[in-house]
């Protein structure tokens, strides 16, 4: 099994927590996110950010708005919630830890 | 030469080669069925409709108007499958997609989308146009096509007998909602054309024609005209559908005072049918005069109903038209209305408080009211589990 198929729960696990730092630098539509995060590990599809973004928002995590596009239908721009800031703050320190834990062990 | 399907997507039109229209309606079917169970479903797909839309429209231009089947494909495969959120129920094709049970269910599910958007349902509202109370047994009726006068009468049976009636009537009063816009209104009479569905029905013929125009400027111009037809079309039935409750009245100021009055007379002719019917039953008398043996009981109680419905007909119309003229003026419609509600549940209140003191059988109905509805409900239940 190679490094990349061992890690695929645990990216899975965080693509959640990148979508919501991606929504906390600006709003974005569903486009944005999947360019923004197509050049990284986590490179996603349509057909999984949108049950995840339905789920975030049910969460109230975040908010979307309606936008006019100049070519086709109107579009969903996301942003952050309170609760959504809160959340990402929490995760983001929480990661710090898990970072340093996995640096410090095993070094003496 | 391939066949080309014009489908809906997201509010516009996308016309696609056969082979990718199935794709496309696979790929929509599983989805829904992947959902299954996602309080979010119908918008997670109608996101995933309108991202399809715009990649199809990326991939069109002025010189190629079809989207291909294999563009349809690689449009799918960009969108990736549909990814079940942890915590939510699995669909039901999420374990078995290639097995025959699971791809007629997909099917299902995918059918009854589209058949959901079609036909109007029958909702049950109360309607407060030509109301007596809250505007239950005029819902109730609307819902089954009959005329209130009947359901009133059925309710007012059901409290003189059992006692129910009265419960039954202020639950719903509270429970079931008051038909506000045309739309529910227009679901309340189960009529066949809402403004909406009108418009739906008409935009399936539009895409229709749509296919039939070759190039583009015709067939913008031809939208354009369609759409400023129904638009007059949509203000012509939403005007006829209020006429259809008055006759336009002009409006006049003396119908502020007239409505009360008119509520006032009508009030007071509801609670005399209420004590006469009571005492009928109860004594066989109508305040005082004694029927003659050979007329019978129901027979008697039909003949008070009729002279209600000629006494109070004309009463309703012309609150009904005051209401109309009343509209055209919002201030005046909305003390009007407030004062002929107050003016209603002061004078009921009153006449019944009247009647309950002066009729010692009213009284001993209300006293054994309780009981009666305890034995109502007893019954109800034997029944119930009787079945």
């Amino acid at each position: 099994m190679s490094v990349n198929e061992k890690f695929s729960a645990i990216r899975k696990g965080l693509l959640e927590f990148l979508v919501l730092q991606i929504i906390a630098a600006e709003k974005v539509y569903v486009a944005d996110i999947l360019k923004q995060l197509s050049t990284t590990q986590f490179a996603t599809q349509e057909g999984t950010l949108y049950p995840l973004l339905s789920r975030l928002r049910r969460e109230g995590l975040l908010d979307y708005e309606w936008k006019e596009s100049e070519a086709g239908p109107p579009r969903k721009y996301y942003q952050l919630t309170g609760k959504g800031r809160e959340q990402l703050r929490e995760t983001l320190e929480y990661w710090s830890e898990i970072n340093g834990t996995v640096k410090k062990l095993g070094q003496k | 030469m391939n066949k080309v399907i014009t489908i809906n997507l997201g509010g516009n039109a996308y016309q696609l080669e056969d082979g990718g229209y199935d794709a496309l309606r696979a790929y929509l079917e599983t989805a829904t069925a992947q959902l299954h169970g996602n309080p979010d479903r119908d918008e997670i797909l109608s996101d995933i409709e309108r991202a399809i839309a715009e990649k199809f429209r990326a991939r069109l231009s002025s010189h190629k108007t079809v989207v291909e089947t294999k563009e349809v494909a690689a449009v799918l495969a960009e969108m990736g499958p549909i990814e079940v959120e942890p915590g939510e129920a699995a669909g039901a094709g999420a374990s078995g997609a290639g097995t025959p049970s699971g791809a007629s269910r997909q099917k299902t599910a995918g059918e009854e989308r589209t058949a959901g958007s079609s036909g109007p349902p029958r909702r049950l509202y109360r309607i407060q146009e030509g109301a007596m109370i809250a505007g239950v047994c005029n819902g109730i009726a609307a819902y089954m096509n009959v005329d209130p006068t009947l359901v009133r009468i059925a309710f007012v049976l059901l409290t003189i007998f059992w006692g129910t009636g009265l419960i039954v009537y202020v639950v719903m009063a509270i429970v079931v909602p008051e038909a506000r816009s045309p739309e529910e209104k227009a679901a309340a009479s189960g009529f066949p054309a809402t403004a909406q569905e009108f418009i739906r029905r008409a935009k399936e013929g539009y895409y229709e024609a749509m296919k039939g125009f070759p190039d583009r400027k015709a067939r913008r111009e031809w939208s354009r005209r369609f759409k400023r037809e129904m638009r007059a079309h949509a203000d012509q039935w939403r005007y006829n559908w209020h006429s259809y409750w008055a006759r336009h009245a002009p409006y006049h100021p003396g119908m502020g005072f007239a409505l009360p009055l008119l509520s006032l007379l009508q009030a007071a002719a509801t609670v005399l049918l209420i004590c006469a019917l009571i005492s009928l039953l109860a004594t066989g008398t109508v305040f005082g005069l004694v029927l003659s043996a050979s007329v019978p009981v129901w027979v008697a109680a039909l003949l008070l109903l009729i002279a209600y419905g000629i006494l109070v007909g004309p009463l309703k119309l012309a609150r009904r038209s005051c209401y109309w003229g009343l509209g055209q003026s919002r201030w005046a419609w909305s003390f009007a209305f407030f004062l002929d509600a107050m003016i209603w549940t002061a004078v009921v209140i009153a006449l019944l408080w009247l009647a309950v003191h002066y009729f010692p059988e009213l009284r001993d109905a209300i006293r054994s009211f309780p009981s009666v509805a305890h034995q109502a409900a007893d019954d109800i239940r034997n029944w119930w589990h009787g079945k």
